[in-house]
């Protein structure tokens, strides 16, 4: 019963002959939030896409509540709860941002309740508000953004994945996104954050792991890998 | 006065159906991405089958000679269950010649040869077993209506009336339920973006089943109008209209709904223009707009411009 929402073990993925994961082991409690730093290319994007079976792992086990979801295809991780938020925003350019939110909900059939979170996703984002008749295409990046992260929520998941949400975004409105999920962390939300920049990541984060070339190299709570020295030197600049 | 009307609705009647088949393509084109070849195919058996079920017997050659169904069904209820035994193939197709290559993870541009192929074998199966002989549905079907029926002091075909106004029907159904309703803006997801379409939890199968369903059902019922108003001239009658409907495609713009429509009309008008004694040129004509069209917008009238996708 107490046993983590997510459990990755062991978990390789190879791409051909390349091996993007070298046997990863991750956890997320319910309610944590829990971040996954590295820079490009360590296999944080790689992670999620597992997760969310649009890839195939190769070893390993993918366990939610306990069992494995190795074998679903990804509709069928909605339907369980995982909601991932793929990296570029990915919008539906051609599609209404109140057209994009109704499909974050497809799988759903609670109309109320959709109402009620709909309500809730432009509360959270009130530009998306100003905007929902307005082509999801045309919108700025960050607006994209945060159109991206409002449909994921329209799925109601019990975990949310986000794949580089500060990514080519101004740092005001990094703040302002990582405030909405600070904010959806306390309303109680279980969260796996793909980060590049660990200073915003960690500064809301629980814990925290650091990929290297499809290896965690350091993980631990957020306060401890601020402070560690090999972080900082090579994530924080400093 | 009269002439120009008469062109008119010869013009839309049969640009309507050039519209059909164009947005069987477009359907099939909008969440695959390849053009379903054996669309040309899938027309021709709903023709078959709309001569069949309202009681049509088959000639003299093919393994069936001689052999008719033991029921005869009136027009107006012949023509949508033709559609439905025309989607039920096209989606038996999908199944075929489409789903094994895209679970491998294929080239699609390989689904355009298996598409091919399967065509090939449909309309030589339809050759096998009802021979290649032209059947043209009676015109006694209608016998309710009138031969024809004059519009403005124009005498104009029943059947090219009848043909514009479901086709119109079917269009206008399409367009709503695609921009209107909850599925069709998953399909509409699907088309933009495979994968984040997935992540939303829409099953990108079925939505490719459910536009295979439609296409074929368009392309059926097309077939059936064509055989009344025109005639069925062969297993091989569709491909014309195959290759007509892809120019339609192209002059509109890849996966533009109202850019099919639009080519179509188009095309349809431009051939009735051609006078009667050189109706040969036909063909040339509405390509030689194809042609002249890509010159100037390559993206089709309504297509998005090329470069847009980074």
């Amino acid at each position: 019963m107490s046993g983590p929402l997510l459990e990755l073990r062991h978990l390789v993925v190879r791409y051909g002959s390349i091996t993007a994961l070298h046997g990863i082991d991750l956890t997320v409690q319910t309610g944590e939030l829990v971040t996954l730093l590295g820079a490009n290319g360590a296999g944080k994007s790689t992670t999620l896409r597992a997760i969310s079976r649009l890839i195939p792992a190769s070893e390993g086990a993918i366990l939610w509540h306990g069992g494995s979801i190795l074998r679903l295809r990804t509709e069928r991780t909605v339907k369980l709860g995982i909601s991932h938020c793929p990296e570029g925003r990915r919008v539906l350019s051609r599609q209404s941002v109140a057209d994009n939110l109704a499909l974050g909900a497809w799988l759903r059939r609670d109309r109320s309740n959709i109402a009620a979170d709909l309500d809730h996703c432009y509360a959270l984002f009130p530009r998306l508000a100003e905007r929902r008749q307005q082509l999801a295409g045309s919108l700025s990046g960050g607006e994209q953004q945060m159109l991206a992260i409002a449909r994921s929520l329209m799925a109601r998941p019990t975990l949310l994945m986000l794949d580089e949400p500060s990514l080519g975004l101004a740092p005001r409105l990094v703040g302002e996104v990582m405030a909405a999920l600070a904010q959806l962390h306390r309303d109680g939300l279980t969260i796996l954050l793909v980060e590049q920049n660990a200073q915003a990541a960690l500064a809301i984060a629980d814990r925290g792991y650091v990929l290297e070339a499809g290896q965690v190299t350091l993980q631990g709570p957020a306060a401890q890998l601020l402070a560690d020295p090999s972080l900082r030197a090579a994530y924080l600049g400093t | 006065m009269e002439g120009l009307l008469q062109l008119l609705f010869n013009g839309l009647s049969v640009g309507a159906v050039y519209a059909l088949f164009a947005l069987g393509y477009t359907l099939v084109f909008s969440v695959l991405g390849v053009i379903n070849f054996a669309h040309g195919a899938i027309f021709t058996l709903g023709a078959y089958f709309t001569y069949f079920l309202i009681g049509g017997t088959v000639g003299a050659n093919g393994l069936m000679a001689g052999q008719q169904l033991p029921f005869s069904l009136p027009f107006w209820l012949a023509l949508p269950l033709a559609g439905v035994g025309a989607a039920a193939v096209a989606l038996g197709l999908e199944r075929i010649a489409f789903r094994p290559l895209r679970e491998r993870g294929s080239d699609p541009l390989l689904a355009l040869i298996t598409s091919l192929g399967a065509g090939v074998i449909l309309v030589n199966l339809i050759q096998l077993l009802v021979g290649a002989e032209s059947y043209s549905i009676p015109v006694g079907t209608l016998e309710a209506l009138p031969v024809a029926i004059s519009i403005a002091g124009a005498k104009v075909r029943t059947v090219q009336v009848l043909l514009l106004a479901i086709a119109g029907l079917l269009l206008v159904a399409l367009s709503i339920w695609i921009d209107g309703s909850r599925s069709g803006k998953a399909l509409q997801a699907v088309s933009e973006d495979p994968v984040t379409a997935q992540l939303l939890g829409i099953n990108s199968g079925r939505m490719i089943q459910i536009a295979f369903g439609i296409s074929g059902f368009l392309a059926g019922v097309a077939g059936g109008l064509v055989g009344l108003s025109v005639s069925i001239a062969g297993p091989y009658f569709g491909i014309g209209y195959g290759l007509k409907g892809l120019g339609v495609l192209v002059l509109g713009g890849l996966g533009s709904v109202p850019g099919a429509v639009l080519g179509g009309l188009i095309i349809g008008l431009a051939e009735a223009c051609v006078p009667a004694d050189l109706s040969g040129y036909k063909d040339a004509v509405a390509f030689g707009f194809l042609f002249l069209m890509l010159l100037i917008r390559p993206q089709g009238l309504l297509g998005r411009p090329l470069a847009e996708k980074v």
